[in-house]
């Protein structure tokens, strides 16, 4: 490995790092574990053309009736085990093992084996058969699938030569394989394992997804990882940075324990903050929300003591499943997180597609993308898609945890559009006969100057606002938030915008709206003070940030916040906010301020 | 024999999901089912079979069974089919 990609992932540490054996993968899971590697592996090549004399077909059969039995009973366990987990991970189970119980491909495999071919030739000649057609197919959704038979294939030749790994020997172990299934992760979770190490699968794949929701820290994409690491080697697994350290001298070794230890003491003293409230040393309540990307993290942001949800994403389900969804998938989705969150509330924002997330359907080329089609536009551009989504959002109320938040407003108009719509999708479901939410809360989103300018009107539409704040810079200052060129114009803390906050905060409590932010300012150290001193109601960041995030209320004065932020909205030059905010941040000994 | 000509009418068509809930339902019956799609005749009971048909939203099926349970089974998978595979 070239030393500068190793300097890519370290920091403090690199310089030491360089002279271990360090494998680069991609962080997938976080938490660092140190401990001892059991290598799968990737089956041998078996030839499709092995024949076997033809006295040993019937045990051969045989061989494969046990195999295939075994397999599906292990299949039917690991469904029992993740029925809690969601709908998603059981319809990826359960179509596994729809998969492994074809009758087509089972009858195809007794043929061949009849006709003389070997057990292990004819699994691979039938299963490589059926991978072909998905392979081949036109939809991408189904050319996936071919990697799932292939794992399935995998598995049955395991099987097949015993090699299942006894699940006593994995406790306390790092598993290194070439791929896992959804199946394999449940069940050496199960078992007890530490960590896990891929060479293949990405960020987003099922594996990843159940590893975070599991809290097995995982690093994948590491290639050669089952030719380079050894069975019984000690390997230390950095979810954080995505690397994994092989032969680590005493040194480093050392480094990580000591990290590790920082992690746990670290996780304890926060984990006493999750059950005190939100609160400054003068007594003013904030509420503390998590922002959602995928169902697992209801559960990670509970842990960490939200008090709510402030913004769910839903355009990641248009980005996971590469398509619309339709009502019925929508529909299981959000109940299943205002299921998961009840009591709490759930704000849910419509999909926010256009600009720099794009899917299918939308208009392939617009010159300036920032200022096209986005978010709200889209939408009232594509009713069809609109009101599939208002229509699952509504029969999700049915608890009342539910508000619906619009992204990217610029007029009265879209608000009163959406207002129309969302009424004749009430009416249809009366019509049906389906119970929810008459009274569901509407919000907008305040991302743009002309919606914080017109904020007076917008509060008297709307049940709530929340500020996205990187947008707004973005819209204010006339900087593209991903142009580097132009990174030291972006600036959250640029007077102009904290103006316009202030404006949207004093419009919206004058009509008794509540306002809260939930953009990346909401989770950056320096603001958190500002924000209050702004009269912010709640903050929305990502789980991970919860803890630290409450840990800088309670050490807040809001008198003081409120005196610094009307300082800083008197000031014309945002160096001299920055001063101001260093000044600020000095007094609480916080973080540097510059990201 | 019993056979009726179905719609896929749900947006998505026949993907992984709407296939599964064939394919288990299909399971049930003890007679032949088959789903026809210009010509090309797969066995309902077999998920990569469903799943390799790709039946996009419009595209017309044929439901075919033969056995003892052909009248249900034909009537119960077109009934699927009818309610968008409970997607609409």
């Amino acid at each position: 490995m070239a030393p500068d990609e190793v300097i890519k992932y370290g920091k403090a540490d690199y310089r030491i790092l360089k002279e271990q054996f360090v494998l680069k993968g991609i962080p997938s899971s976080v938490g660092i574990v140190i401990g001892k590697a059991i290598v799968l592996q990737p089956e041998t090549l078996i030839s499709p053309q092995t024949k076997v004399p033809d006295e040993e077909i019937s045990n051969e059969l045989l061989k494969f009736e046990k195999a295939h039995t075994n397999l599906v009973h292990q299949f039917m366990q690991s469904l029992h085990k993740v029925r809690s987990l969601g709908s998603n991970i059981v319809a990826i189970l359960e179509t596994n093992l729809l998969i492994l119980t074809d009758p087509l491909l089972y009858d195809a495999i007794i043929d061949k084996i009849k006709s003389g071919f070997s057990v292990e030739s004819a699994i691979v000649a039938e299963f490589d058969n059926q991978r072909k057609f998905f392979l081949n197919a036109t939809d991408a959704l189904l050319r996936e699938r071919a990697n799932e038979i292939d794992n399935i294939k995998r598995k049955l030749l395991a099987t097949l030569k015993d090699q299942c790994i006894d699940f006593v020997d994995v406790q306390n172990a790092i598993i290194v394989a070439q791929n896992l299934s959804t199946t394999d992760i449940v069940n050496f979770k199960e078992a007890g394992i530490l960590a896990i190490v891929t060479e293949i699968g990405g960020i987003t794949s099922h594996s990843s997804i159940l590893a975070r929701s599991l809290d097995i820290p995982a690093v994948i994409g590491v290639h050669n990882a089952t030719d380079i690491i050894k069975t019984g080697d000690e390997i230390i697994v950095d979810g954080f940075s995505g690397i994994v350290v092989l032969k680590a001298k005493e040194e480093i070794r050392q480094i990580y324990v000591t990290k590790i230890n920082a992690l746990e003491e670290h996780k304890k003293s926060l984990g006493v903050l999750a059950k005190l409230p939100a609160e400054t040393t003068d007594g003013k309540r904030i509420s503390i929300l998590a922002n959602v990307n995928f169902l697992d993290d209801v559960r990670l942001s509970e842990i960490n003591g939200a008090e709510g949800f402030g913004l769910v994403r839903s355009e990641n389900l248009v980005m996971e499943l590469k398509e619309f969804p339709d009502e019925r998938t929508q529909f299981n989705w959000y109940s299943e997180i205002c299921e998961r969150a009840y009591p709490k509330i759930v704000t849910i924002r419509t999909f926010d597609l256009g600009s720099d997330k794009y899917v299918e359907g939308l208009p392939i080329k617009e010159g300036n993308p920032a200022l096209g089609l986005r978010g709200i536009r889209f939408l009232l551009s594509r009713k069809d898609i609109f009101k599939t989504q208002l229509r699952a959002l509504l029969r999700a109320s049915i608890n009342k945890n539910l508000k619906i938040m619009l992204p990217m407003i610029s007029s009265l108009h879209e608000v009163e559009q959406t207002r129309q719509l969302l009424e004749i999708c009430k009416q249809e479901l009366r019509n049906e006969g389906v119970i929810f939410d008459n009274n569901i809360p509407l919000g907008a989103m305040i991302e743009t100057p002309a919606a914080a300018l017109i904020s007076d009107g917008l509060a008297k539409a709307v049940d709530f606002f929340s500020i996205g704040t990187n947008d707004l810079t973005q819209y204010t200052l006339a900087a593209d938030r991903n142009n580097e060129l132009v990174s030291d114009i972006f600036d959250d803390f640029h007077p102009a915008v904290l103006r316009l906050i202030d404006l949207v905060v004093k419009s919206a409590h004058k009509n008794g709206v509540t306002v809260s932010v939930c953009g990346e300012l909401a989770g950056h150290s320096a603001a958190t003070e500002i924000l209050i001193g702004l009269d912010i109601d709640e903050l929305s960041v990502a789980p991970s940030l919860l803890l630290e995030l409450k840990n800088r209320v309670r050490n807040l004065n809001y008198s003081d916040a409120k005196h610094i932020a009307e300082e800083i909205l008197n000031s014309n030059d945002y160096y001299e906010v920055r001063k101001k905010l260093e000044q600020a941040i000095g007094r609480h000994n916080l973080v540097e301020i510059s990201q | 024999m019993t056979e009726k000509l179905v719609k896929v009418i749900n947006r998505s068509g026949i993907h992984t999901r709407p296939a599964a809930t064939i394919v288990k339902l299909a399971s049930k019956f003890k007679s032949e089912i088959y789903l026809i799609r210009d010509k090309f005749a797969i066995n309902s009971k077999s998920i990569i079979g469903v799943m390799t048909l790709a039946a996009e939203q419009g595209s017309e099926i044929i439901i075919r069974a033969d056995g003892p349970d052909e009248q249900e089974a034909v009537e119960e998978i077109a009934k699927l089919f009818e309610n968008g595979f409970g997607e609409i």
